[in-house]
């Protein structure tokens, strides 16, 4: 019991605050969980395949070959595989931290991990809606700085990890 | 959204071709397990994140996006980068609803520098999926990996701000 409180601590937290704020304005908070819902059934395809797929590879591949590709010592072409995937993925990241802690543990690089979250923030498929809103010089530098401090990110936060 | 939905089709797609090859190729003992495994995780995902959906909902119930561009407005230069970054590390959500906030910042000539710090850690740090990332990826990453970020955005902030 102590265990499970302990592990869903957060979401209590959460379920707590939504209740509270509901006493006080129940209609704000009733289009808030409206909206959650809908936000969730959008995703709900991704979430089902992360979870597909973070358990496949948890159960079928061996150590050896993510940590050859994405390993610590995987180099460039693991950055790049780490940049590239962070870049065509949109919607949250943290969809993904399931998947990516599958990874962790079939030895890819806290390095590589890294990169992909930092990469994460450049959204592809958004960028000609951001261009008309924001400009393309605005935009291209933005997203160019991005993926720049995205593998700094990486070779900062891996000189911290030895595996 | 429906950018959503296309990658989650593909995504979807990918992984039914990788269970059906392993299928006919591998072991359908561990493909049971694999499959089992995922009903766990798909489920208790699914609570965590429609957890975070509720909070983000409830920021975006209680904060306008006027409400935001207006207080941002109210500072200026390397306090109005670190203010910006601030806000967008709270404020979460698709990033193509921020887009739209840093084009009203402009309009009422906020600084490309401060524009840049808001929407730069509105996709890069999300206090509300720390929680998360401790969780799956441990205290020591999360904490280097948002501290980098953090400078970094006062950085691209500043660099935006020369540059343009």
């Amino acid at each position: 019991m102590k265990e499970i409180l302990k592990d869903w601590a957060i979401e209590i937290v959460i379920l707590m605050i939504a209740v509270l704020l509901a006493l006080f304005n129940p209609s704000k908070v009733g289009s808030a969980l409206l909206a959650a819902t809908n936000t969730y059934v959008n995703l709900c395809i991704v979430i089902v395949s992360v979870a597909l797929l973070s358990s496949f590879i948890s159960v079928t591949i061996p150590k050896q070959i993510i940590g050859k590709i994405i390993g610590r010592q995987s180099g460039f072409k693991g950055t790049l595989i780490g940049a590239i995937f962070g870049t065509l993925m949109v919607g949250p990241a943290y969809m993904f931290y399931p998947f990516f802690k599958e990874l962790r543990d079939k030895g890819a690089g806290a390095n590589i991990i890294a990169t992909t979250i930092g990469a994460w923030a450049i959204k592809a498929p958004w960028i000609p809606f951001a261009i008309t809103v924001l400009g393309w010089k605005f935009t291209l530098l933005f997203n160019v700085l991005i993926l720049v401090f995205a593998i700094l990110s990486g070779f900062f936060v891996g000189a911290f990890f030895k595996e | 959204m429906s950018t959503n939905l296309i990658e989650g089709v593909i995504l979807l797609g990918f992984v039914c071709i990788l269970y059906a090859l392993y299928f006919v190729k591998g072991d359908k003992a561990k493909l049971k397990t694999a499959a089992k495994k995922s009903v766990r995780m798909f489920l208790q995902n699914s609570v965590r994140l429609y957890s975070v959906f509720v909070i983000i909902a409830l920021l975006e119930q209680f904060l306008s996006p006027q409400g935001v561009s207006q207080f941002l407005l109210k500072f200026k230069g390397i306090l109005g980068v670190i203010v910006g970054e601030l806000t967008g590390a709270v404020m979460m959500g698709p990033a193509a609803s921020s887009y739209p906030i840093g084009q009203y910042l402009f309009a009422h000539s906020a600084s490309v520098s401060l524009v840049a710090a808001f929407l730069f850690t509105w996709v890069g740090i999300g206090v509300i999926a720390l929680p998360m990332e401790f969780k799956f990826l441990g205290k020591k990453f999360t904490v280097l990996r948002n501290s980098f970020t953090f400078i970094a955005g006062i950085f691209l902030a500043l660099i935006m701000g020369v540059l343009l």
